[in-house]
């Protein structure tokens, strides 16, 4: 497995050691995934959600959001209502 | 009065009567974690002052009908509560105070519960035993030198060592019912979607599910009574008709068909557990249950689905943590550094390592192979406890196969991921499942059995494990 490859898909950017260490689990984990191999799952759908959740609508109407003073106390807000980030658009 | 021996029902009916203040039990609570957490180490964040505010609050109200009045609750540390720090046991969130409280906050609040801190956990609830959360280890109320249990570890040791009354935890893949049955306590997972998880910070979406720890069944039944219902912030939440979860407690339980299992046999039990499993059993027949042999054909693949669906989640819903609106932020010379940088320093090995492998199944060209297999097999799973609920009205199987194991002793994954095995197909299945403590091994650690329930047929489940309980009553009472 290109670890280096999931790393970047992950935003990730281990050391060598830690690249070492969980490479070898993970071949192992992945190996371990194999057993599944045995099962007929032809014409079988797949489930993601059990039983039950079933989408429901809401009336259009406005509602409470985030308070913008306790978001404050994570970050400072950048003219009031922004977060700011380094520039990502190039010359 | 010694407050923290009791039971939710008594707390609050104490509370309520006034012969205790809220007050006093907030400072009996208070002495009590500062007399043993400092071993326990079941919380994570706490503030006492403000748990004195809390307390004060309550006893200035008028309406004292709660059904939590007075009751000192703990919560795990990936469900927000507003100003308080919310971390999920990372170092990615440290010094994140939550703007706004979970559904689950917002109703213990409304019941009038006292709420007392965060309690330790499995970095973003991936683990078996606390080990990995990113601050410290959590020990076993019972033996220090073993594990509590995760990922929930911190609200199960809290319960057991009467840090708090009743706790609440999370459970993806056993994480309430594993450390409930390593400490000796009562845990809940409630059907998937009874419980709100809006503000519970999330790791697998299709499978996370908040439920209660307690010392008995029924202050686990009381505590669902206050957090369960229908909320449109969760779009999993199922619609249903409000309850009582008590209701059927104390009722006979003659005539009820319990299935075991039969390819749990194919396992390999520490001995007395499976002793205790036949005591189990047989409880439940002097109660005047039946019991039938059911078949859970594909119950052995249900590990490596598990562990394929649950990274994969969880490596999308952790892209959030990106150092940009809160939490910790390690500045790199672009915006994509930052991000890389935040991180790989932020998420501690076992969180990497289910990222990366949540990534990689769902990579192009192996998606089909891993993610979609596996939730094909979901599927079946899923398809065989149908089945086997088509003639039995609960099931009973171990909730671990060996009892708590000692700190530090299992390193690697794969088999420290066999610690859920008997939990894990109950959650993919989605249906409800209890822990209730069965009995001890010779070592005086705690056996925990499980008891799986209908879908939404949490009132039967409690009810089974209620005369369970009573029938055990003898040794393992509180």
């Amino acid at each position: 497995m290109d670890l280096k490859k999931y790393e970047k898909l992950a935003a990730l950017n281990l050391s060598e050691e830690e690249e070492k260490r969980i490479s070898k689990d993970l071949t192992d984990i992945i190996n371990y995934f194999e057993i599944l191999k045995e099962v007929n799952t032809d014409n079988v759908e797949p489930l993601v959600y059990t039983k039950g959740a079933k989408l429901f609508m809401r009336k259009d109407e406005k509602q409470k959001s985030l308070n913008k003073e306790s978001l404050k106390k994570n970050r400072e807000l950048f003219n009031g209502n922004f977060y700011k980030v380094k520039k990502i658009i190039g010359d | 009065m010694d407050i923290l021996n009791k039971t939710v029902e008594e707390v609050a009916s104490i509370a309520r009567s006034g012969e205790v203040s809220v007050k006093e039990i907030a400072e009996q609570t208070i002495n009590a974690i500062k007399q043993k957490d400092s071993k326990i180490k079941a919380f994570v964040h706490i503030d006492f002052d403000a748990v004195i505010k809390r307390s004060e609050e309550l006893d200035a109200k008028k309406d004292k009908s709660g059904v939590l009045f007075g009751v000192p609750v703990a919560i795990k540390d990936n469900m927000n509560m507003k100003d308080t720090e919310t971390t999920a046991g990372s170092k990615i969130l440290s010094g994140y105070i939550s703007p706004y409280d979970a559904t689950v906050v917002e109703k213990l609040k409304n019941a009038g519960a006292l709420i007392v801190g965060k309690t330790n956990m499995d970095e973003f609830a991936m683990g078996s035993s606390t080990e990995n959360s990113a601050f410290f280890n959590t020990h076993n109320p019972v033996k220090p030198e073993y594990v509590p249990g995760g990922s929930s570890g911190g609200s199960a040791a809290a319960v057991k060592a009467n840090e708090a009354i009743a706790s609440l935890g999370s459970d993806t893949g056993g994480s309430i019912r594993e450390p409930a049955a390593f400490c000796g306590v009562t845990g809940l997972k409630p059907t998937y979607g009874r419980v709100s998880r809006y503000g519970l910070i999330a790791f697998a979406s299709s499978l996370d599910q908040i439920g209660p720890f307690g010392k008995t069944v029924k202050d686990t039944a009381i505590m669902l009574n206050a957090i369960a219902g229908f909320d449109p912030r969760d779009e999993t939440s199922v619609q249903t008709e409000k309850e009582d979860f008590t209701e059927l407690l104390g009722k006979d339980i003659k005539g009820k068909k319990i299935g075991v299992i039969k390819e749990v046999r194919d396992f390999e039990l520490q001995e007395e557990v499976k002793n205790s499993f036949n005591d189990t059993v047989k409880a439940l027949q002097n109660a005047g249950a039946i019991i039938e042999e059911v078949s859970i054909p594909h119950l052995k693949y249900a590990l490596p689905v598990y562990y394929i669906i649950a990274p994969a989640e969880a490596s999308a819903n952790l892209a959030r943590f990106d150092g940009v609106r809160y939490g910790l932020k390690v500045e790199g010379k672009d915006l994509r550094e930052t991000y890389e940088k935040t991180r790989t320093e932020g998420f501690g090995t076992e969180v990497k390592r289910r990222i990366l492998i949540g990534t990689f199944t769902l990579s192009a060209g192996y998606y089909d192979a891993y993610y979609l297999k596996a939730s094909k097999v979901r599927r079946l799973i899923s398809n065989d406890f149908e089945k086997a609920f088509s003639k039995v009205d609960a099931l009973i199987l171990p909730t671990t196969s060996t009892t708590a194991f000692k700190l530090g002793s299992i390193t690697n994954p794969l088999q420290m991921y066999m610690n859920d095995i008997f939990t894990i197909p109950i959650s993919l299945a989605g249906l409800p499942a209890i822990s209730i403590p069965s009995g001890k091994d010779k070592k005086g650690l705690p056996i925990g059995m499980q008891l799986v329930g209908k879908w939404l047929a949490e009132k039967e489940l409690l009810q089974i494990a209620y005369a369970v309980e009573q029938e055990l009553g003898g040794k393992n009472g509180i």
